[in-house]
């Protein structure tokens, strides 16, 4: 049984990797030499992503110069059509990624959506996790977020240093309940 | 000739809400977990689908409010983590009251056995097992659950949502279209999207008051907490509450609701923003009955706004109130209401015999998912059955939920970001006292007096007290509290029609002439005050005088039989009988049994025939 399973992982190895919209693998780092890259985790079903995109907006357009940023799409059974529709209906300026295979997810360790990751120019890892603490749980949301985790980490990276919190875990839909 | 003083005027704040909640489902089969080697792993098919089946797909369907279905294997799966998490939680299914002996109507509440199988399902790896193991998947109707309604309205303008910052507090008001009574046996709300719609209330507007707030007819209006204003004794009854999964019901016999031509159904919805924007448009379904009601429920509400005054960063703030009920009661439902700051809510009874009934107890407030609880068995309440609520606040930062940061002295209000405590109880009197006074009269004064004890400076306690001291025919009493409650409004409108009224019942005409000039300076268009007014000059033979209002009043409401008769009235007195006469005439056409306008009508031709 065990056996079976670390075939099938090998067999995938070499397909792992995000995919752009118009399905030709994608990384995300390679256009962005020196700078900071986020990578932000999405899933169309959790509502809980869906009501940041205002938050990622705001931020993405803040930094836009100074980092790249990607959102990110876990869900295998998502497709180009799906996410671009996605992406108007919450009319989204930041590009979009497929990671049916969970390149990316390992990466960047992350393990809900909505969680992000921030890597620094060198691009190694410098935060995981939450963007704040807006949600308290899936049933109670503060009326503002007192901590703003994405934002230091963006600060951090760009000042060259580690953020407070290197990983702070999001309330939101897991990635590994997905295929 | 007879000359009356209209129907008394009173307004009674009541905030309606109602409820009805999830659907009604059977008890998942017991299950024993202990769990041994020789047990079969837990299974999707076997042992999850009936639990989510009955418990979640109710909501988690499409067109429904859960954010994604739940109604095959590989919809759970992909939320399996998610589902064990929020069941642990018991974040999910929604249900706030703990476990109690007085059971309420569609309980959402997961058993433990049933948590920890979701539980052990997930660490087993999630198995589908055996689809012939699988109860039916649950099937939904599509559209109005009750059938076709016999009346459909539609908000007449879309809120757009927008796409973030706090929740939103909107009002709809629909207008109804009917020319007569009608007895509504039940309602089905449906409040736009349902994903984003948290909770709405409807409240019976029989006075057209809350019209003035729209920008224009048919705009809405923003706002958490509205209050309606009433002309008649008509205790708000029923409670028209809507929440994720409510399922409509039919009230029971002889609880229907009267709605009358000019009468407005108040949508006050509560919404998330989703992260776009969204077209929120609410329509509502109406079911009639011929059956008038006879069973008149009436919604006492126990509150302790005046002690809400809560420094910041404190952990406990406790508000407690206690009535003791005058008459012999059946508790329907129960409506608990605070907002961000309440933590800890309980209700209960002591009857008279001493023992105590815990009649709610939410031991984690959650605002969002308020709802209305309806008992399972109408709870009797004997007389002299003290109920009580204990509310307890935490305006500390510990609270993630306080809309303050760094916390602030929070006192009562309407805003999301003041306080309340509210507990609404929806009873049926079960007996009419000797002298044949309505029982629910008996309630509104034993209750006015207690909110005058709680706070002297209540002006509805005073003016609602007044009003049930001015029906039960205590007129100087009456007076005496209408001069308590325009020591704390000496403009209101109502307050000074009212005891114009009452003065005008109890032979002073010419004292009630002040409060009724009082009144229409406020609200020159208040049509009670002219009215009033006019039969106030009438009583001093000032018919000239009574004659103008009635026709004010007129102008006002051009179909009021009751005005063109006593502007009848007022012309015969001042001998000008062929008017007299086509207003007595158009009264009979707005109401053929007019009993006034037809006397007069006959003393009229009797005295030109002479």
């Amino acid at each position: 049984m065990l056996l079976v399973c670390l075939m099938s992982s090998e067999l995938a190895f070499s397909q792992q990797s995000a995919l752009d919209l118009d399905g030709k693998p994608a990384n995300p780092f390679d256009e962005a030499s020196n700078k900071i890259v986020v990578l932000i985790f999405l899933r169309r079903d959790c509502p809980v992503s869906s009501r940041y995109a205002p938050v990622i907006q705001k931020i993405s357009a803040q930094h836009e110069r100074d980092a790249s940023f990607w959102l990110v799409f876990p869900d295998k059974a998502e497709t180009p059509q799906t996410i671009h529709t996605y992406l108007q209906q919450y009319a989204y300026r930041v590009p979009a990624l497929r990671d049916p295979e969970h390149a990316l997810v390992k990466l960047a360790q992350v393990q809900i959506t909505p969680e992000v990751a921030v890597f620094n120019r060198n691009h190694q890892l410098l935060y995981d996790g939450r963007i704040d603490n807006w949600f308290l749980d899936l049933g109670r949301s503060r009326p503002a977020p007192t901590t703003h985790e994405l934002a230091d980490a963006i600060q951090a990276a760009l000042a060259g240093k580690t953020p407070a919190a290197n990983q702070v875990r999001g309330v939101g839909c897991y990635i590994s309940d997905l295929e | 000739m007879n000359r009356w003083p209209r129907t008394l005027a009173w307004s009674l704040a009541l905030i309606t809400a109602t409820g009805a909640v999830g659907a009604l489902f059977a008890k998942p089969p017991a299950l024993s977990i202990s769990p041994t080697l020789a047990d079969p792993p837990v299974t999707f098919n076997r042992d999850i689908a009936p639990i989510i089946f009955n418990s979640c797909s109710t909501c988690h369907h499409p067109g429904e409010a859960g954010p994604f279905p739940l109604l095959t294997y590989s919809d759970v799966k992909k939320h399996a983590r998610q589902i064990a998490d929020v069941t642990q939680a018991r974040t999910m299914p929604p249900w706030l009251p703990d476990p109690q002996p007085l059971k309420f109507v569609d309980e959402l509440r997961l058993t433990n056995a049933q948590i920890d199988l979701i539980k052990r399902w997930l660490a087993q790896g999630a198995l589908e097992g055996d689809p012939a193991d699988s109860p039916p998947q649950p099937k939904f109707a599509e559209g109005w659950r009750l059938g076709t309604p016999d009346l459909i309205l539609t908000a007449q303008k879309a809120l757009i949502l927008p796409p973030e910052g706090t929740d939103t507090y909107w009002n709809f008001i629909f207008r109804l279209p009917i020319e007569q009574t009608r007895w509504m046996k039940a309602i089905e709300i449906h409040p736009g999207d349902k994903r984003y719609v948290h909770h709405a209330n409807i409240l019976v507007d029989r006075s057209g008051s809350t019209r003035q707030r729209e920008a224009e007819p048919g705009a809405g209006f923003g706002g958490m907490e509205i209050r309606i204003e009433s002309e008649v004794f008509d205790p708000d009854s029923h409670l028209l509450f809507w929440k994720p999964g409510t399922v409509p019901y039919l009230e029971p016999d002889g609880m229907a609701l009267r709605l009358e031509k000019g009468t407005d159904l108040i949508l006050n919805t509560h919404m998330q923003p989703s992260g776009k924007p969204e077209i929120i448009q609410p329509s509502i379904g109406l079911y009639f009955t011929p059956q008038p009601a006879t069973k008149l429920p009436m919604l006492l509400q126990l509150e302790n706004d005046v002690k809400l005054d809560i420094p910041p960063g404190v952990r406990n703030f406790l508000v407690t109130d206690q009535f003791t009920l005058p008459v012999d009661v059946d508790l329907l439902a129960i409506y608990p209401h605070a907002h961000y700051l309440g933590k800890d809510i309980q209700a209960s009874a002591t009857l008279p015999d001493g023992t105590k009934k815990t009649l709610i107890h939410i031991p984690l407030w959650n605002l969002s998912w308020q709802a209305v609880y309806r008992y399972a068995e109408p709870v009797f309440l004997p007389k002299g059955t003290t109920v009580a609520l204990r509310y307890v606040y935490d305006n500390s930062s510990d609270n993630p939920l306080n809309p303050n940061h760094p916390p602030v002295r929070v006192k009562a209000g309407n805003r999301s970001s003041d306080e309340m405590c509210h507990l609404w109880l929806q009873v049926l009197p079960i007996h009419v006292d000797a002298a044949g006074r309505d029982p629910r009269m008996l309630l509104q004064e034993a209750l006015a007096r207690h909110n005058i004890e709680k706070d002297p400076a209540d002006f509805e306690a005073h003016y609602n007290l007044a009003a049930m001291l001015q029906a039960a025919n205590k007129l100087d009493d009456a007076v005496r509290e209408y001069e308590s409650a325009l020591r704390l409004r000496r403009h209101d409108a109502a307050a000074n029609n009212a005891m114009g009224a009452a003065l005008l019942a109890s032979g002073q005409p010419g004292k009630a002439v002040a409060y009724l000039s009082e009144a229409l300076k406020t609200r020159p268009d208040y049509l009670p005050a002219h009215y009033n007014l006019g039969n106030a000059f009438a009583a001093q033979d000032d018919f000239a005088g009574a004659a103008e209002q009635f026709r004010l009043a007129l102008e006002l409401q051009p179909d009021d039989a009751d005005a063109e008769a006593n502007l009848g009235s007022a012309l015969a007195e001042m001998g000008r009988f062929s008017e007299a006469k086509t207003h007595f005439e158009h009264a009979l056409q707005l109401n053929p049994n007019h009993a006034l306008a037809k006397e007069n009508l006959e003393e009229l031709q009797r005295a030109t025939n002479k």
